[in-house]
């Protein structure tokens, strides 16, 4: 080979060698940069497109019946949403859209059209809209509208306890009213979280990273409501209050050994399910939230610590006076203008305000306040709900020497809640024990253990104090104010109460009465106390003899009430009756 | 002349005759070969499986979500068919009242019947009236 050739090809060797070694350098550079100096960037870049951090949701709690029937739950409900900016005919979207999902496709439209990256298509809808709206984005391939699913608190029961259980927001599941908001923390639980790796479709990549900490499911609730029982009380009083024209009323329904609450109703009633249609007062748990002066259904106090302390027995006779002054007050008695004498079971079952009185001089204050402490007045009950009043309850160094004594005694200058006011005369009914009312019989929590509330309970009056007032609680309704209140089958006592109504700011209203029967059924084995409260009762019913009337009395508009709930619940509870 | 000793030679110290090596046959190889593609091939095949299984979990556990959404959504079925308004309206529409009449049917008791109420009352009425 020539000399000249071979330097030639030495040449072409040597820029070959020479372009290898650099390229070599080149990618060893490339590699040292990528393994090496930027590797953790990179590594972490990867990451962030396969590694997700997902919150995992802690289901809501569950609120039970006694029987275990659902009344308060959630499901997840599926919400379509659409990224505007990717809907590329919003205008053919909404016209598909709109008959699958039950919107107007003007509304639709509008939606789709918005500025943005986020829009609400349609919320919270059904399961088999959810999927012909997926099969039309499937086969039509309408991009930029999705199906996402939501948690959604359904109350399958309607109106039923509507006051009891309250109601959720919408966005986020927070308890705004009754016990989804005093039990919100417990019903909400704990989140978790999951770190996990997804491919670009979202599908979890086998063996990829995953990290879990699971949620705490919140704690379920088992209620002491009946839901028969309150179906029958909401529905029984609802007629009640239109058929007296009254402007709300209250029942509340009481087991009488365990102080369970059977029902509580409310008229005006809401559905939680559509809350936003209802005005706000209908939201308010009266039973608990509304105080009133309880007028006679609190000379039950009166007369019962008067014989607890042996000043009177039923028998006992007191002269009455037509009527009676103390300082700048005359009190009278309804239907009554001579004087007279009357036994103390007379001066009860008559609602005699005046004998009431006498007895109450005969107690004096500081016994008398005694027992209305024992009874209750003035505390506020734990049933786990919120806005519970307290009532109002003098206290003894605030009562004057005239006639707070007397006007006490008749239940005026006494502030209480309907649900006190049963509890007082549970105690009664369960041998002279004041058991506190419950509401939430058993809160099971996330771990499945079942958590039940201390029973709270005290003795207030003896046994054979208890069985005396129940005696005469049960004239009330064979001789006296109360005869409305009979059960066909049953016997029954109870106490009826008119007051007039005291509106804050204004005074006693002249025209305006709170009506209100307290009852026991059976009187002689007693399962049941019934409270029963309207608001403002107004007009006149027919007596059958071609006179009326006024419906504003308690034993007017309220007995019957108790009458045709202590039938139904008696009934329910498997009560055989057992002659009236 | 002193007659030079002879000594036996140590065996110890004369290099052992080299071993001759035998060299893999081709089957040897071949076997090697079968191994470590076979053990590639199993490798990659458990990871297939794994995968596989990991999918088939990843959907079972959709399903699983699914049926747990479903069974809340009967459960909340349930309690609206059982929800009282709705009988009681599908009864009112069917032509159902409320008894007008409450009959009472006694059966004969095979334990002792209890104090009547009544003589209860009785015997404490006497016992209590005569209080002051």
């Amino acid at each position: 080979m020539p000399k000249k050739q071979r330097r030639s090809r030495d040449l072409r060797l040597l820029s070959v060698g020479v372009v290898l070694l650099l390229g070599w350098i080149g990618l060893g550079y490339r590699l040292f940069q990528v393994q090496a100096v930027h590797a953790a960037e990179y590594a972490g870049d990867g990451a962030d497109q396969r590694v997700r951090h997902e919150a995992l949701p802690a289901a809501r709690g569950t609120i039970f019946d006694r029987d275990g029937v659902e009344l308060a739950v959630t499901v997840n409900a599926v919400t379509v949403i659409a990224n505007p900016s990717q809907v590329a005919d919003p205008a053919l979207a909404a016209r598909l859209l709109a008959p699958l999902v039950q919107v107007d496709e003007a509304t639709l439209h509008s939606r789709l059209s918005r500025d943005g990256q986020f829009a609400y298509v349609v919320r919270r809808i059904d399961r088999t809209s959810a999927d012909r709206v997926k099969t039309l984005v499937d086969q039509v391939g309408l991009a930029g509208i999705s199906l996402i699913e939501e948690p959604h608190r359904v109350y399958p029961g309607g109106t039923l306890a509507a006051q009891i259980l309250g109601f959720v927001r919408g966005d986020d599941q927070v308890g705004l009213e009754g016990l989804e908001l005093s039990f919100n923390q417990q019903l909400t639980g704990v989140p978790g979280t999951q770190v996990v790796e997804r491919d670009r479709y979202g599908t979890p990549i086998p063996q990829g990273q995953l990290l879990i900490e699971p949620a705490v499911p919140g704690s379920d609730l088992v209620l002491t409501i009946d839901r028969q029982i309150q179906f029958a009380t909401e529905t029984a009083l609802a007629e009640t209050v239109a058929a007296t024209n009254a402007v709300a009323g209250t029942v509340v329904i009481l087991e009488v050994d365990t102080g369970e609450v059977l029902a509580m109703a409310n008229m005006p009633a809401f559905d939680p399910n559509d809350f936003t249609a209802s005005p706000i007062e209908a939201f308010r748990n009266r039973a608990v939230a509304d105080v009133y002066e309880p007028g006679s259904t609190l000379k039950v106090v009166t007369v019962a610590g008067a014989l607890e302390e042996g000043i009177v027995a039923p028998v006992t006779e007191l002269q009455l006076p037509a009527e009676l002054q103390i300082h700048d007050k005359v009190y009278t008695d309804v239907e009554r203008t001579e004087p007279t004498t009357m036994s103390v079971a007379e001066i009860v079952a008559k609602s005699s305000n005046i004998g009431t009185i006498k007895i109450q001089s005969l107690l004096g204050n500081a016994r008398h306040h005694d027992y209305l402490d024992r009874f209750g007045m003035g505390d506020p009950i734990d049933l786990g709900l919120p806005a519970v009043a307290p009532g109002l309850l003098h206290p003894l160094h605030d009562w004057c020497e005239t006639t707070c004594g007397p006007s006490t005694s008749i239940g005026y200058r006494v502030d209480v809640t309907p649900l006190q006011m049963a509890a007082a005369f549970n105690a009664i009914a369960n041998d002279g024990v004041w058991v506190e009312p419950t509401l939430v019989k058993q809160v099971i929590d996330g771990d499945g253990q079942i958590h039940e509330p201390d029973k709270k309970e005290r003795p207030v009056v003896s046994k054979e104090t208890a069985l005396l007032m129940r005696e005469m609680l049960k004239g009330v309704v064979a001789d006296g104010t109360g005869w409305r209140a009979a059960v066909d089958g049953y016997a029954v006592g109870g106490k009826t109460g008119t007051t007039e109504k005291l509106i804050p700011g204004v005074g006693y209203s002249k025209t305006a009465r709170i009506a209100s029967f307290i009852g026991i059924a059976p009187i002689d084995r007693p399962e049941v106390v019934i409270a029963v409260v309207l608001d403002s009762p107004h007009g006149e019913v027919a007596m059958g003899n071609g006179t009326t009337t006024r419906l504003e009395f308690g034993g007017v508009s309220a007995a019957p009430l108790f009458a045709e709930l202590a039938g139904i619940t008696l009934n329910q509870l498997g009560v055989p009756p057992h002659g009236g | 002349m002193t007659a030079a000793v002879l000594r036996p030679v140590v065996a110890d110290n004369v290099a052992a005759p080299p071993r001759l090596r035998r060299r893999p046959g081709l089957g040897s190889w071949l076997l090697f070969i079968v191994i470590v593609v076979g053990a590639f091939y199993g490798l990659i095949f458990s990871r297939i499986s794994l995968d596989r299984s990991g999918f088939e979990l990843a959907e079972l556990q959709e399903q699983i979500a699914e049926e747990e959404a479903r069974h809340f959504e009967l459960r909340v079925e349930v309690a609206e068919l059982m929800n009282p308004d709705r009988i009681a309206t599908a009864a009112t529409k069917l032509g159902m009242v409320y008894p007008a009449e409450r009959t009472e049917l006694s059966a004969d008791v095979v334990s002792e019947p209890a104090v009547h109420p009544e003589m209860r009352w009785a015997q404490l009425r006497t016992l209590l009236s005569a209080q002051p």
